[in-house]
């Protein structure tokens, strides 16, 4: 099996070259490292202004049984605006929420598949970004969890409460595991760029090696080291302080098709690429650039709504969504199906594409 | 090995054949309708200035490139109906040492080995073999970027061999090493000579004259002149030239020389005469009577540089 010994061999030159290994593992983990040292595993304390104006045992459930619960929010009520905006100028809040009129209907009319808008309006102290970052994501997060899951179990007697304790590292920890993968595109590039460039590829296409054997050889040891890095980034979270309470091979397998994604347009850059030069500087015009707008490292709810369609068109976004939703939230696959068929859309069509490509190159 | 299966309708006795071989790259001539017949277990040795056309040639043998027009087997496969048969049966030592740096000796011949479908067992044996032939054994555990330039080319050479092919390419073996180390290079292809078919491409002319049995000489694209080191020298030169250290060279002696030869110099007590035919025992009896006393002298050896800027015009470096 020709693959395999030109997949050992990647492997070596991977693991042998300390400043590719740190690239790979490293930087990510750096990332991560700095967010749990700055923010920690504690929960944050975030006080929280609610003006339900929606009156109904819909809108007070969604304030006692969801908010509430929520062990970063200290929730008080308030009967209207101009209370609340008081004690957020004073600093005794730091955000309020005001429910509207009809949320009860909106979330009734989600809950029948017909599409609608659940609107919260929330007023916080700009000043700090990334408490007003993490209350939205918090807030985003418990709404669309109450609005899917909660309401039909309270009916019925059985309520689920959110169980999870939302902290900054359980937000942030799949962003930089997505991160950790999006690096595979320059990685990718510069292991078979640098083949190219330096001749080692037309070497060994002199031996009886067909095509199909290099494209493998590389494959295989990209995927390796995605899986790896997987395992050392969960684990790094997890060590954080990140709460799990999803299926983690769910997770796997969502982070699985996010690598190959990666590698996908890592071969295209490769092949479009001369040097390795050449390769680098347009892999990190890709990454950086995606990373930002799929939120990587902070929420894209912040985000203009045209940025946030622009992410969505690659796979990130959706792989972060999908991670987030299984390991924060603990949504099953019926909740992803919509993420997973698109990243494995993502992953069959960019590969092969890569494959069309990078066999071209190896015929010129 | 058993990778020798010749075509049929081809000579047994040739390992690499081409016929009106042919590649362009746009308006550029690169090889230009090359015919070449090497016979088994032949050194044969392409030799020609930077942009001849000798890689190229190389790589359409090796089936890294398609010929524009033109044939060419290489133990009687066909190189555009039958690469893979042909990628089996060679070996090729490009001209830039490309090897897996953060591999050591063991590791890139294992590499190649096991892509030509070598056993481990046959890889540990043949790769023993060549470690100690070209004397790397003290350094075959070392990453290959810990390596110098001469051992890098070294292994280079034994990534091409690791398989034991019939035909082995070794494009520009020496390029860029010291003169120690192209001599441990030279005389590990000179114990290869009639054991494989080997073309080597240089643009060396020492290196040419020292391995080759047979030159052929390209330029342009084109082969130029081709036959033995000896056959081109006598062959191309039409001018031969003596060098004679001697006493006693009078204006007399210089005089009657010149009268008798087309070319005479004088600097130093030494006499260079140049002629079409020129008789040895003649000019020194003829010096003895003219009152000269010779010390020294011979006949000046031809050099392929001389071969070469006789057929083309110009030297071998412009």
């Amino acid at each position: 099996m020709r693959f395999w010994e030109l997949c050992r061999r990647n492997l070596k030159e991977t693991y042998r070259d300390p400043l590719a290994l740190g690239f790979l593992l490293a930087f990510p983990l750096l990332f991560m490292v700095l967010m749990g040292v700055a923010v920690g595993g504690s929960t944050p304390n975030f006080t929280i202004g609610i003006i339900d104006n929606d009156h109904t045992s819909v809108s007070q459930d969604f304030v006692n049984e969801a908010l509430a619960k929520v062990p970063a929010f200290e929730i008080s009520t308030y009967e209207d605006t101009t209370t609340a905006m008081k004690d957020l100028k004073f600093g005794d809040l730091n955000a309020y929420v005001v429910i509207p009129h009809g949320f009860s209907e909106q979330v009734s009319q989600n809950l029948q598949d017909k599409e609608t808008n659940i609107i919260l309006d929330m007023t916080y102290d700009e000043s700090d970004i990334m408490v007003s970052e993490q209350i939205i994501s918090i807030i985003n997060t418990v709404t669309r969890a109450f609005a899917r899951i909660e309401i039909p179990v309270t009916i019925n007697a059985n309520p689920i409460h959110i169980e999870t304790e939302i902290t900054f590292i359980d937000f942030i920890a799949p962003g930089i595991i997505i991160f950790g993968l999006l690096i595979l595109i320059p990685t990718s590039a510069r292991m078979m760029v640098r083949d190219k460039e330096t001749g080692f590829l037309s070497r060994l296409l002199t031996t009886p090696a067909r095509p199909v054997d290099f494209i493998l050889g590389y494959s295989l040891c990209l995927i390796f080291i995605a899986i790896v890095q997987i395992i050392i980034f969960i684990a790094a979270a997890r060590w954080f302080g990140m709460d799990i309470v999803g299926n983690l091979w769910l997770a796997f397998l969502i982070l699985i098709l996010t690598g190959l994604s990666s590698i996908g347009i890592g071969m295209v850059v490769a092949s479009l690429s001369k040097s390795e030069n050449q390769a680098e500087p347009l892999c990190w015009l890709i990454a950086m650039p995606l990373a930002m707008l799929s939120g990587c490292w902070f929420s894209t709810e912040i985000m203009p709504s045209y940025l946030r369609n622009a992410a969505n068109v690659f796979p990130y976004a959706h792989a972060i969504n999908a991670s987030r939703g299984i390991l924060i939230r603990g949504v099953g696959f019926e909740a992803i199906t919509g993420d997973f068929l698109f990243l494995v859309g993502w992953a069959v069509v960019i590969f092969t594409i890569g494959i069309i490509l990078f066999r071209r190159t190896m015929r010129s | 090995m058993d990778y020798v299966k010749p075509a049929k309708g081809t000579d047994d006795a040739l390992a690499i054949q081409t016929s009106q071989l042919t590649k362009t790259f746009g308006s550029l001539v690169a090889v230009n309708s090359i015919d070449l017949n090497i016979k088994r277990g032949e050194l044969f040795g392409l030799l020609g200035p930077n942009g001849a056309g000798k890689t190229t040639t190389i790589n359409m043998l090796c089936c890294l490139l398609r010929p524009t027009s033109g044939s060419a087997t290489i133990m009687g496969y066909d190189i555009n109906q039958q690469p893979f048969d042909i990628k089996g049966a060679i070996g090729v030592s490009p001209q830039e040492t490309v090897l897996s740096e953060r591999l050591n000796c063991w590791e890139n011949l294992a590499l190649v080995g096991k892509i030509h479908g070598l056993s481990s067992t046959e890889i540990r044996k043949r790769s023993q073999e060549l470690i100690e032939a070209v004397g790397l054994a003290e350094r075959a555990k070392d990453q290959v970027r810990k390596f110098s330039g001469g051992m890098k080319r070294r292994l280079n050479i034994m990534m091409a061999l690791i398989h034991n092919p019939e035909v082995l390419f070794l494009d520009e073996p020496t390029l860029g090493l010291d003169p120690q180390a192209r001599r441990a290079i030279w005389e590990y292809i000179f114990r290869l000579k009639g054991e494989k078919t080997i073309l080597l491409t240089t643009h060396y002319m020492d290196e040419a004259d020292f391995l080759a049995d047979r030159i052929g000489i390209m330029d342009e694209g084109k082969i130029v002149a081709l036959g033995t080191s000896t056959e081109l020298k006598i062959a191309m030169l039409e001018r031969h030239t003596m060098i004679i250290y001697a006493w006693n060279l009078t204006q007399k002696v210089i005089n009657e020389m010149r009268s008798r030869y087309e070319e005479v110099e004088v600097t130093d007590g030494t006499l260079i005469i140049t002629d079409k035919q020129l008789d040895f025992k003649e000019i020194i009896d003829l010096l003895h009577s003219l009152g000269a006393v010779v010390r020294s002298a011979y006949m000046k050896e031809p050099t392929l540089d001389d071969v070469f800027l006789h057929v083309t015009g110009k030297g071998l470096r412009e």
